[in-house]
């Protein structure tokens, strides 16, 4: 501090009528004064002159009067420093002393004027309040917890759904808008799966589900077909053993005589092979370049004639193009309505396929009463889900039994020490 | 060379998916906990299109997700909830093992839970995308409401759905939304319209039943879990669209204090709330007394020459839809021990009925058997030795004919122990060249306004009378009437059947659009039919080679339709024939 500075310098010194022991240099004295003034030794020196040191030096006074004495000591009042003295001891005592307050807490009150520096809301943490626990760190709140407005306690969950609003790749994605299938989510079963159904409808779906049996019963049979054991009469006898064993051997006889008259042929057709080609004298280059040159002449000249001539095609053009792009067009609207269609089938999401479950009818001997409800809606709905690519086909995890592998050593190779 | 290779599998559709194990280690989660994340987020696995190029040259078959999806879900806050329980579970086993009962207790008071509500939030930002999942929501919470609270499931699951499917039931019933039924061998299917949207959802019936072992039953708890919260924001939006408080109270008569001694023989006093609701017999109460307007007129707007016919349509539609809702207000029904009361009960009130049944059945009856101003009982079984004069006895197929058809059919064709009609679904929307059923084409002319005369008179006047005497005829109670006029009616009707058919045929055949009516011999009509013939076949002989191919291709087509529909007809025409023979040595028995 400069005043602090300067108080060291003058100790002893009755530095405020500028006599100093130090000798002065008046040239010396006349740079200082004259050295930059915007700059910071500006300012210090400044402090340091007589007025700035003045006034340092007074309020350095007042200070020290509000800290220790509450206030400044012109202002207060006459009973706050003066006590009355009539000589008499008990008389004084009884006018000076103060019954209002007890002594204890007289002295332990601070006097300053200069709060202490209170703790700011924004520091406080989780839990804490600004008044403290009544009872010290150790205690627990005996009130629940005050909660300053300024305080924001927030938690996983709204803390997600606030941050999700400020950053917007946090926010659900655009495709996920959307249904993974278009079949709709509550499939009505046919009219023959009234409870009193018309003779029509109820014939109706009864084929139906017969003809899923039907196929059903085919490909059983096709297995047990395929997997059977040929029965007697189809059982391979010893001679066709033995004719399949001998198939391919026969036939080299008649193999080999066609084939002794083309190699001799061949032979005769080698001695009398025109000559190779010859190296290509001068002339013949020159004309195959000529040829070569006509050509691409031609080619170019037709070439030319033709874009001419497609100025006049151009409604033959047009035609052409139009029916290119309604081809096109047609092939793409095609593509489309595929693709929509196959929008509602189950899609392949996993090991399994999906296996359409078996429709619910009753037989025209069952329709009398409504006691026993066909099917099950648990599985109805389970297999919805997995029509509609929402969750993948599974079949129930088996048990399998594992059976803890036990090695044996046998007494014969056991080692004995 | 200089430059980077290009390495295979690198970019492109091969870095855009993930299998199913990848994405479960890269979130630390175990599969069951995987699997439930993703059901709740509502990410599901895609299949690619060039399954080799994703599955970097093998061509086994993996499930795969999209990488991005997982890499959204590494910010969910639920994660670490299942994390928590993860831990909560292996110190609770802990604990057991080591038998310390105050950890236990202390731990199960801490049980980690998780909330849903943000999820929802995120996946239907809008309400009607919310009302767009509603089948699939309450096809599953009205499952589970009828699960036998064995233990198997969390009893709280079961009645939480319990209580948001009744609550939904009773929406239905303030907002009059039904609009369609069908009675099927697996459950009820009911449509509604929740503003603006159709929602179809099945309920089923109420007898217990075998749990089936193929199906993952942890995956459809986590279904329900999502879907019961989302039913319960539903719930919530569309009360208040109605006014209505919720949770829902019952609006209080002022007659109270005698019913609640009844009542407490029915539940505790802390679920007799609920059954009271589930009764479905009471209305709801409001937050806000309606103030009753006038009721808005639609705009008028001037009439365009295309538009005409839309706006005339759309104004008819909807005077019938409001015809609809009022189908039976003014009718009181009493419903027998026998018949399935929760479905008729909310069906009758849906449309405006009042409804109740026997006190000793359930809670929330609301008038007796004898008041002498019910005028339906529903019954299933024949008829009481005492009849009381005043009201109908129907069957309860009745109700759910009437609501598909639009009106009240006629009651004669449901009297007890009449052969009912079929019972039809409503969902099925017969296309033009179609076979049409006769109960169907009945019902089409009863909508039409042709009311069914009585059979003695309408022998005479052939033509305009043709449909009336079939119904006529179709209706043969039991009980019937003269047998000579019977026969005479039989033969006579034959007859027009067949003619009836033969018209049938040509007019399919030859008219454009095929409408589904019956066919009248009008000689009047007959000439300017014939011209059009005429000029019909003048304009295919003047067609080009490549049109007259196509012509028969679509007329190939239409024919085999027409002639599938016939044989039906035939099949139909044969198997009412072998009734009639039936019914005809039943009487000639009874006569000998």
């Amino acid at each position: 501090m400069a005043g602090g500075g300067a108080a060291k310098r003058d100790a002893g010194d009755s530095g405020f009528l500028g006599f100093r022991s130090v000798s002065v240099d008046p040239g010396a004295a006349r740079r200082r004064k004259r050295g930059p003034r915007n700059k910071k030794r500006g300012w210090r020196r400044l402090a340091e002159e007589p007025l700035g040191k003045e006034v340092d030096t007074f309020l350095e006074d007042v200070r020290l009067q509000e800290r220790t004495a509450g206030g400044l000591i012109a202002e207060t009042p006459d009973e706050n420093l003066f006590f009355v003295d009539t000589g008499h001891k008990e008389k004084d005592l009884k006018i000076n002393q103060d019954l209002k307050k007890a002594w204890t807490d007289r002295v332990l009150e601070s006097q300053s004027k200069v709060p202490s520096p209170k703790k700011s809301s924004l520091q406080l943490r989780e839990g804490e309040s600004l008044a403290g626990s009544p009872r010290g760190s150790m205690g627990l709140d005996s009130s629940p917890r005050q909660l300053p407005v300024r305080l924001l306690v927030i938690e996983g969950i709204r803390l997600h759904t606030l941050i999700s609003f400020f950053f917007p790749f946090l926010q659900r994605p655009q495709r996920l808008q959307t249904k993974p299938s278009q079949a709709p989510a509550v499939e009505v079963i046919p009219s023959g799966g009234s409870y009193n159904p018309s003779f029509q409808d109820h014939q109706a779906l009864l084929r139906e589900a017969h003809e899923v049996e039907l196929q059903r019963q085919k490909v059983e049979e096709k297995l047990s077909r395929q997997l059977a054991f040929p029965t007697v009469d189809k059982a391979p006898t010893q001679e066709s053993e033995f004719k399949e064993l001998c198939e391919g051997l026969l036939e080299e006889s008649d193999g080999e005589t066609p084939a002794e008259p083309e190699g001799e042929g061949e032979a005769d057709s080698q001695t009398q092979r025109p000559p190779g080609p010859e190296k290509k004298t001068e002339q013949q280059r020159r004309r195959e370049k000529e040829a070569r040159k006509l050509k691409a002449q031609q080619a170019a000249e037709r070439a030319a004639k033709k874009r001419h001539q497609e100025v006049f095609q151009l409604r033959g053009i047009r035609l052409q193009v139009a029916r290119r792009l309604a081809e096109l067009a047609r092939r793409r609207e095609r593509r489309r309505l595929k693709r929509l269609a196959e929008d509602e089938k189950p899609r392949r999401l996993g090991r399994l396929k999906y296996q359409a479950p078996d429709i619910d009818v009753q037989l025209s001997t069952e329709l009398a009463d409504l006691e026993e409800p066909e099917g099950s809606i648990l599985r109805d709905r389970f297999k919805s889900f997995q029509r509609r690519n929402m969750i993948e086909p599974r079949e129930r995890a088996r048990f399998k039994r594992k059976y803890k592998v036990k090695l044996v050593e046998k007494r014969s190779f056991r080692e004995f020490p | 060379m200089g430059g980077l290779e290009k390495k295979k599998y690198e970019r492109g559709s091969a870095t855009n998916y993930i299998t199913r194990n990848k994405a479960r280690k890269k979130l630390q989660l175990s599969l069951a906990d995987f699997r439930r994340l993703c059901i709740l987020k509502g990410i599901y696995p895609h299949e690619p299109k060039h399954k080799k190029k994703v599955n970097k040259g093998s061509t086994a078959a993996r499930t795969f997700y999209l990488l991005k999806d997982i890499k959204f879900l590494l910010h969910e806050p639920i994660v670490n909830k299942f994390r928590d329980y993860k831990v909560f579970v292996r110190k609770l086993r802990k604990a057991y093992g080591k038998s310390e009962w105050n950890t236990v207790e202390r731990l199960k008071d801490n049980k980690p839970i998780y909330k849903l509500d943000h999820i929802i939030k995120e996946r239907y930002p809008s309400f009607i995308d919310a009302l767009r999942d509603l089948d699939d929501a309450l096809s599953m919470c009205f499952l589970f409401s009828t699960f036998p609270r064995t233990g198997k499931c969390h009893v709280q699951t079961i009645q939480l759905c319990r209580r948001l499917t009744v609550e939904f039931l009773n929406y239905i019933i303030a907002s009059r939304a039904l609009r369609k039924v069908f009675l099927s061998i697996k459950g009820i299917y009911y449509q509604a319209e929740v503003l603006g949207q159709p929602i179809v959802w099945i309920t089923p019936y109420a007898f217990s039943h075998n749990h089936p072992t193929d199906v993952d039953y942890r995956v459809m708890a986590t279904f329900t879990e999502f879907y019961t919260t989302l039913l319960g924001f539903v719930n919530f939006r569309l009360y208040q669209t109605l006014n209505l408080q919720y949770p829902p109270k019952l609006e209080r008569p002022k007659d109270q204090e005698s019913k609640d001694q009844d009542e407490e023989a029915y539940a505790m006093d802390s679920e007799s709330s609920l059954e009271k609701l589930s009764a479905l017999s009471a209305s709801l109460a409001r937050v806000v007394v309606p103030v009753t307007e006038e009721e808005e007129q639609m705009d008028e707007f001037p009439v365009d020459g295309e538009n005409a016919e839309q706006e005339e349509g759309l104004r008819k539609e909807r005077e019938a839809q409001e015809k609809h809702k009022k189908l039976f207000e003014g009718l009181k029904f009493f419903l027998n021990r026998e018949v399935p009361r929760e479905a008729l009960a909310f069906i009758i009130r849906s449309f405006g009925g009042e409804v109740s049944w026997d006190k000793s059945l359930c809670i929330g009856a609301t008038f007796e058997e004898k008041e002498p101003s019910i005028t339906h009982q529903i019954v299933d079984r024949p008829l009481p030795p005492v009849p009381i004069i005043g009201r109908c006895y129907v069957q309860p197929q009745w109700v759910f004919d009437s609501v598909n058809a639009r009106l009240r059919l006629p009651v004669e064709d449901y009297f007890p122990g009449v052969l009912l009609p079929p019972h039809l679904s409503p969902f099925v929307i017969e296309k033009e060249g179609d076979y049409v059923p006769p109960e169907k084409l009945k019902l089409l002319a009863l909508q039409r306004g042709e009311t069914p005369g009585k059979e003695a008179e309408s022998e005479s006047e052939e033509e305009e009378e043709e449909e009336e005497e079939e119904e006529g005829e179709e209706e043969e109670d039991g009980e019937g009437g003269d047998d000579q006029e019977e026969e005479e009616e039989e033969e006579g009707s034959e007859k027009e059947e067949e003619a009836k058919l033969k018209v049938m045929e040509a007019q399919r055949t030859q008219t454009k659009k095929p409408q589904v009516t019956m066919g009248t011999l009008d000689k009047r009509r007959q000439l300017p039919q014939e011209e059009e013939n005429e000029a019909k076949r003048l304009a295919i002989m003047t067609m080009r080679k490549r049109e007259k191919y196509l012509y028969d291709k679509i007329m190939f087509g239409k024919r085999r339709k027409v002639r599938e529909a016939n044989k039906l007809a035939q099949k139909r025409k044969a198997h009412d024939e072998a009734l009639k023979a039936e019914k005809k040595q039943q009487k000639k028995a009874r006569r000998a």
